[in-house]
């Protein structure tokens, strides 16, 4: 098998243009001008003179020689009472819930001097959710100036008080004159708002809620609706499928990823001797079509047809009858994923994306067929994080339009924005008497209400929700409110006089949700989560033979959908998701984990039809990316302006654009970034037909961090399949061997250097399994957060001045091999011009690369001043304060790892907008532990040095030896699939040291003797 | 006859210094000698019993808990007090009114009782309380008139400064030995001998400098001998910049560690707990001021009493009453930062007081001596890695070392296993 593979980082290096091979050469492409580095953009237009210059010199030199005789006085203040549990300079954990309709995550949150710092996951809680990148990134949300501060009725400022009388005359006023009253709500998972929601039902009978979720699953909500009478999701559990079938489903990323990820990863563990094997069918570069086993590139159109020509297959083996008569240009792999399926009945999985209830239903079918319901997906313990009903969200607008309703409350959700409607909605509003926002800022949609309700953050707020049916979490505060705000409960408590919501939460759930005498008040908010026992009688109705749904109706509805020539199919990104968070500069600078790009949204088009439509992508001089601009038109709507973006493995005849950009209203870090394309979502619908671009002037400037890296050419990320991992377990890792005067060695025997003995005491390793990393980019985030690593702005990232410490290399494969350019005879020039010639269905791997902390570093040998040294415990240390900024270790370290602070990030102006660390909340967020890099020096990752000091120094003080497991580092701590491993490899007990025996286990560029601490795992894919 | 003179210089010197001494001696000793008390009881007996079981809740001339008992021994005869006191509950249930009264006033708030008590204790204790109460009353009295003596005396205890005595006396030497010189050269006169003497020839700096110049050698070496104290002085002065050792400001409340942790000898834990736990030590809140200053209003001087109604204006604790003020703003203490390092060196408390148990006193310096602190060490980096070059590790009976130590001790076959063996100069041990 081919294990050679070419990898390219993205259709420039494919093609390698001149500018990309310049760009190669260069790290740091192009020159600061000095009055870009000076910071002044004014300097040029003062009419200051040299001589006065040199008179202002001089003066300010004395002033600053006495200035700085003197030391300034700084006071130290402590608490007037303490609070026991808190003490200075030690870190405080609490057990909360992340869940704001759209994810939903079991979350432990730092809190140091009161202040909530980092968001980690609660491994102890069954189910964990998805420690997404948006869940890390949450804590900064919570010290974001753009939240509004106090209540608002037409723009000013208004009491609590005000707010409830007004509300509730509002709400007299509509009973009185026979209007409607409406709850507007995003999926509502708190069983004490459904409580007191109730309760206010029977206070107003007239009244009534509607739910609605930004990115609609009312499709397979309705066909669950229909076929068990129950609408609700239902759970899956991938970590007891064996074969894995998604069809235009990103469960990996974004479609319902509440622990897929985490349960997926389970059965991809090749040391098992098996691993499951997964199929998908999509148009879009998905991360989980990346991680597929095949991916097989669909037009939206088709996703139905594939679906359904599935059923006939397995209905087929079944017995069953066949509907429809559907004819694909897939039929070949969906044979081949019928037979795999139906070996593997009850152990299996289907999931399509679609939001047509119809494809839903036939999914359902499928995995009725294979005996799912009950193993792998469980519908009795259903999922209630999604409950939006695009049905009563349509009726909600035509009785807006009509007059009928009397107040509208809308709660987390933002529909003038997210709803492709919106301009419809915020005209409609109008017609309402009273509206009312529940938000944490002035939202488009809050812009046109008559009252803006700001809402706490989640860590200000008690709080609790029910993601699964008998599974319960908890939210508890952990900062007093920074704002004068009301989270929806203590909104709707007040409005229905029940009191505080502490008291409402804890009443309900003695009374309603922990079990007597198996359930304790004080364990569950330790917890932050309680599971009820599951009862004798649940489970049992999905155990009976399932009595097969009919499809024909279904069917015959999807074989009438007509394709075009031309495909949309929306997204949302694992970064911004759909929108809410679009303030949040770590959001918005972590650089999607397919294109790797950041700051921006764009249409992604296959390069067949960028090809035929002339547009284009193109490298500046600096390599910075630039693309064509394009009107999109769906339907009759059109979005300007788009950027677009050539990607490898989208189906020709598609595009993809992703939702979540170009609000206007989010903040001043978020508006304006990228499109909306919410227009474009028309019915609910994230796949559009008879969609046409026509190209318009200008080219658009993208910030991508995909050439500034270069390792071309090597084998970096070393791949092997599950047979030939079973055959022969170190396949597809061969050592680089040296030709020497002894003979051929091993570069692990070839040194230039003297031995170093690293046996006393600790060494501290990170292994990387390649297997393991789907690519979410989660760590990414956790890194920069516990790191106080700066936020650029796209214009330095399009320079590629990146700070992040972490990043995840994504590389596309090629075809073309060395093996097989001999077969062909085909010569070195033709092999490597074929190597780059795009693949239609390009292989994707992911590689987390941090610093690779080596014991024979090549950035120690060239610091002028010493200022980076190894430690006796195997770390490369970097002391900010000696360097000097000479950046000759960033030029001689082969993992380009090194990040140069080229600005005073926390204070130049230049980057007010973006960096958190500028405002006095935003730098309530930087970890205590960890300096702030000044301008001038270089830095990069240090393994979370302040955390293994800190482990080191607790097993000190207990007197006891370090446990492993004790203590992790930040982008360990936060991958859900178990990638990163941490340890000391000196503790023969220790998960790392085992590891680093396997035989998958290599060091990048083993070949120039750099011998590093932190090892990866070769990448197994299974192709049987 | 010249030389005749030089034993007499030296006789005047050795007179003048020993005469100095002897006096500067004489002024430290004053000491005042203590009466004891009468009526039966020993108060010095009494003393120890007060400040072991009574003091907590008692004082001679104010109540606290309990009432104050000045004039006790006037109110009540002895014989009651003695039963009052070792067991009020046996005196209560037998219907004593006096007793019953005094449970009524307290709110039912029952005094211990204390059989252990001896009749010759409780009159001791009496007696320590009469003599207490009457030093208290005195000085109420002797204020009117001797407010200034009292200042004189509570100043006096502190260590004198010698240096203007050392001054005045080198200048009283000088001026003996130039009224000598005088002499010498009027008894020369006299004699009828020339006064340029071999005495004005040793004084003649001319010679010295003419020869000296002569020596091209000698110049430069005596020019780079003087280049090497200018640099030196220049590097010790950049060397000191942004060093603040001594730096001694003034606090927003006069907090002597003296008298806590030196006379009173609380543990430095008991205030800095987070020593032990954290990176910082913590300054201490005012509550835990208050576990103490709840029951002890009174300082040992005036003054002393000002500075601890600061913490009841911080916290909002009514002295009179004994609660605390509802609703009370709190105003927290704003404390001068003395030792103060940068933001980009992570030092951590708990590290080198219980992982390393070191005193507080190696870097603080003689913080129980302090009235006021001040910086006592340099705390810079070369002070820090020194400390780590000298002080060896604590790997006894911590079982973290365990393994480490077996390595280290083969390492370093009977060597000091100091802390920069174990990597304690690392640069990211402290700065990251």
């Amino acid at each position: 098998m081919a294990t050679t593979k070419k990898y390219w980082k993205g259709i420039e290096e494919l093609q390698n243009d001149a500018a990309v091979q310049e760009l190669a050469k260069n790290e740091f492409p192009e020159e600061v001008a000095t009055a870009d580095f000076l910071g002044d953009e004014k300097v040029s237009d003062t009419k200051t003179t040299r001589r006065d210059f040199l008179k202002f010199m001089g003066f300010s030199t004395a002033a600053a020689t006495l200035a700085a005789c003197e030391t300034p006085v700084q006071k130290v203040i402590p608490y007037v009472v303490k609070p026991e549990e808190v003490t200075p300079g030690v870190a405080n954990y609490y057990a909360t819930t992340y869940s704001d309709g759209e994810d939903f995550a079991s979350v432990l949150v730092k809190t140091r001097e009161g202040r909530p710092i980092k968001i980690e996951t609660n491994n102890d809680a069954p189910m964990n959710g998805a420690m997404t990148s948006r869940v890390q990134a949450s804590v900064l949300n919570l010290y974001d100036t753009a939240r509004s501060k106090a209540p608002m009725k037409d723009g000013a400022e208004i009491t609590w008080a005000t707010v409830d009388a007004d509300i509730k005359k509002a709400i007299a006023d509509a009973e009185a004159a026979g209007k409607k009253v409406i709850f507007l709500t995003n999926s509502i998972t708190s069983p004490s708002i459904n409580a007191v929601g109730a309760e206010f039902m029977t206070m107003h009978p007239g009244a009534s809620h509607v739910s609605y979720d930004a990115v609609s699953y009312s499709g397979i909500l309705d066909a669950h609706s229909e076929v068990f009478g129950k609408r609700a999701l239902p759970s899956y559990h991938f970590d007891k499928a064996e074969v894995v079938v998604g069809v235009g489903a990103d469960f990996l990323g974004e479609h319902l990823n509440f622990g897929n990820s985490r349960d997926y990863i389970k059965m991809r563990d090749p040391r098992h001797g098996k691993m499951s094997r997964h199929w998908q069918f999509e148009s879009n570069m998905s991360i989980t079509g990346a991680n597929a086993d095949k991916r097989v590139m669909v037009k939206p159109s088709e996703q139905g047809k594939v679906i359904l020509s599935l059923y006939n297959a397995l209905a087929a083996k079944n017995g069953n009858p066949a509907v429809g008569s559907t004819k694909t240009a897939y039929d070949a792999d969906v044979n081949a994923v019928a037979n795999k399926l139906w070996a593997a009945r009850g152990k299996s999985l289907v999931v399509a994306g679609s939001n047509d209830a119809d494809v839903q239903k036939v999914t359902i079918a499928i995995n009725q067929i294979l005996g799912n319901y009950g193993a792998t997906l469980d519908i009795d313990r259903a999922n209630k994080t999604k409950q939006g009903n695009d049905a009563e969200v349509a009726t909600l607008l035509a009785d807006m339009k009509a007059g009928q309703v009397g107040v509208l409350v809308m709660m987390g959700v933002n529909p003038v924005y997210s709803h492709a409607m919106g301009a419809e909605f915020a005209e409609a509003m109008k017609k309402v008497d009273t509206t009312a926002v529940m938000d944490d800022r002035m939202t488009e949609t809050a812009i046109s209400a008559n009252y803006l309700l700001p809402t706490n953050h989640y860590l200000e707020s008690w709080d609790d929700a029910m993601p699964v049916e008998g599974y319960y979490t908890l939210a508890q505060p952990t900062i007093q409110k920074l704002y004068d705000t009301r989270s929806p409960l203590e909104n709707m408590l007040a409005w229905t006089g029940k009191g505080a919501a502490y008291d409402f939460i804890k009443n309900h759930w003695g009374q309603n949700i922990l079990v007597a005498g198996a359930g304790s008040w004080n364990r569950a908010v330790h917890d932050g989560f309680y599971v009820q026992p599951q009862s004798a009688g649940e489970n049992t109705e999905s155990k009976e033979a399932p009595v097969l749904v009919d499809v024909s109706g279904a069917a015959r509805a999807i074989a009438q959908q007509k394709g075009s020539d031309l495909e949309l199919e929306l997204y949302t990104k694992s970064g911004l998701g759909s929108g809410a968070s679009a303030n949040n500069p770590w959001l918005q600078e972590f650089p999607d984990p397919i294109t790797r790009t950041s700051w921006d949204n764009y249409l992604t088009v296959s390069r067949t039809d960028v090809e035929a439509m002339g547009l284009v992508n193109e490298n500046t001089s600096n390599g910075a990316l630039n693309g064509s601009l394009v009107n999109v038109t769906v339907n009759g709507t059109t979005v300007e302006n788009v950027p677009v973006m050539i990607q490898p493995g989208q189906a020709p005849g598609s595009v993809g654009l992703a939702l979540g950009y170009g609000r206007t209203a989010a903040g001043i870090v978020g508006n304006g970034v990228g499109v909306n394309a919410f227009p474009l979502y028309l019915n609910g619908s994230t796949t559009q037909t008879g969609v046409t671009i026509e190209k318009v002037d200008g080219m658009h400037e993208f910030a991508c961090i995909q050439l500034a890296h270069t390792m071309m050419g090597r084998h970096i990320v070393k791949e092997t399949t599950l047979e030939e991992f079973i055959a022969n377990p170190s396949a597809g890792n061969d050592e680089p061997t040296f030709e020497t005067h002894e003979g051929v060695k091993p570069a692990s025997e070839v040194n230039l250097w003297e031995e170093f003995d690293k046996t006393t005491g600790h060494w501290w390793n990170l292994s990387i399994d390649l297997n393991n990393c789907i690519g979410c980019g989660a760590c990414v985030v956790a890194c920069q957060a516990e790191n106080n690593v700066p936020v650029v702005g796209k214009d330095e990232i399009r320079r590629s001045r990146d700070m992040h410490w972490l990043r995840i290399d994504r590389y596309y494969s090629s075809e073309m091999t060395k093996d097989r350019a001999e077969e062909e005879g085909l010569g070195a020039i033709e092999m490597y011009a074929a190597m780059e010639d795009p693949a239609d269905a390009p292989e994707v791997v992911f590689q987390p690369v941090m610093c690779q902390h080596c014991n024979h570093a090549p950035c120690e040998t060239v610091c002028p001043v010493g200022a980076t040294a190894h430690s006796s415990e195997g770390l490369n240390h970097m002391a900010y304060n000696r360097c000097i900024g000479t950046r000759y270790c960033a030029n001689n370290c082969p993992y380009k790892v090194r990040r140069f602070n080229w600005f005073n990030y926390p204070t130049y102006s230049k980057f007010n907008d973006v960096n958190p660390a500028q405002d006095e909340w935003g730098k309530m967020v930087l970890n205590p532990d960890v300096t702030v890099r000044a301008r001038g020096v270089m830095e990069k990752c240090t393994m979370c040095l302040q955390r293994i000091q800190l482990g080191k120094l607790e097993a000190k003080r207990e007197g006891r030896p370090v446990a492993d497991g004790d203590f992790t580092v930040a982008c360990a701590g936060a991958c859900d699939t178990g990638a990163i491993t941490f340890g000391d490899v000196n503790d023969p007990e220790s998960r790392v040291h085992k590891i680093r025996e396997e035989p998958r286990r290599y060091y990048l560029l083993e070949e120039i003797g750099t011998k590093p601490s932190v090892f990866y795992q070769t990448k197994v894919r299974n192709k049987a | 006859m010249k030389n005749a003179l030089l034993p007499r210089f030296g006789a005047v010197f050795a007179l003048l210094i020993l005469t100095a001494f002897t006096l500067i001696s004489s002024t430290t000793m004053a000491q005042d000698s203590t009466a004891t008390g009468a009526e039966g009881g020993d108060p010095a007996v009494g003393e120890k019993l007060w400040k072991a079981n009574c003091a907590a809740c008692h004082k001679v001339d104010a109540k606290l808990i309990g009432p104050a008992l000045g004039q006790v021994t006037e109110k009540y005869d002895e014989e009651w007090l003695i039963a009052w006191i070792r067991n009020n509950q046996e005196l209560r249930e037998s219907g004593d009114a006096q007793a019953l009264a005094i449970y009524e006033e307290y709110n039912g708030l029952a005094m211990s009782a204390y059989p252990q008590f001896s009749d010759d204790d409780i009159r001791g204790l009496l007696a320590y309380i009469d003599q207490e109460y009457a030093a208290k009353q005195a000085p109420a009295v002797a204020d009117t008139g001797g407010g200034a003596g009292a200042a004189g005396s509570g100043q006096g205890s502190g260590p004198m400064d010698l240096t203007p005595v050392l001054i005045g006396l080198v200048v009283f030497l000088i001026i003996i030995v130039f009224i000598l010189v005088r002499i010498k050269n009027l008894l020369l006169v006299m004699k009828g001998v020339e006064p340029r003497s071999a005495i004005d020839q040793f004084f003649d700096l001319r010679v010295y400098v003419e020869r000296f110049f002569a020596n091209k050698k000698l110049v430069g070496f005596a020019a780079v001998i003087v280049l090497i104290f200018v640099f030196n002085g220049l590097w010790g002065f950049l060397k000191g910049i942004g060093v603040d050792q001594n730096y001694q400001p003034t606090q927003p409340i006069a907090f002597s560690h003296e008298i806590h942790a030196g006379q009173n000898e609380v543990d430095c834990n008991y205030c800095h707990s987070s020593a032990r736990h954290s990176k910082s030590a913590g300054v201490p809140s005012a509550n835990v001021c208050m576990n103490c200053h709840m029951y002890v209003a009174e300082g040992q001087s005036e003054q002393g009493t000002k500075e601890i109604e600061k913490i009841y204006a911080a916290i909002g604790w009514d002295k009179n009453t004994r609660t605390y003020i509802e609703d009370y703003e709190e105003k927290p203490i704003e404390w001068v930062r003395i030792h103060n390092l940068p933001d980009l060196a992570y030092f951590n408390h708990s590290q080198h007081v219980v992982a390393g148990q070191v005193e507080c006193q190696t870097c603080h310096g003689p913080i129980e001596e302090m009235k006021e602190v001040y910086q006592y060490s340099e705390l810079t980096m070369g002070w820090c890695i020194n400390c780590h070059r000298e002080t060896e590790v604590k790997m006894e009976d911590n079982p973290y070392y365990d393994k480490l130590h077996e390595q280290l001790a083969e390492e370093y076959k009977g060597e000091k296993i100091t802390v920069d063996k174990i990597g304690g100069l690392e640069c990211g041990k402290c700065h990251y």
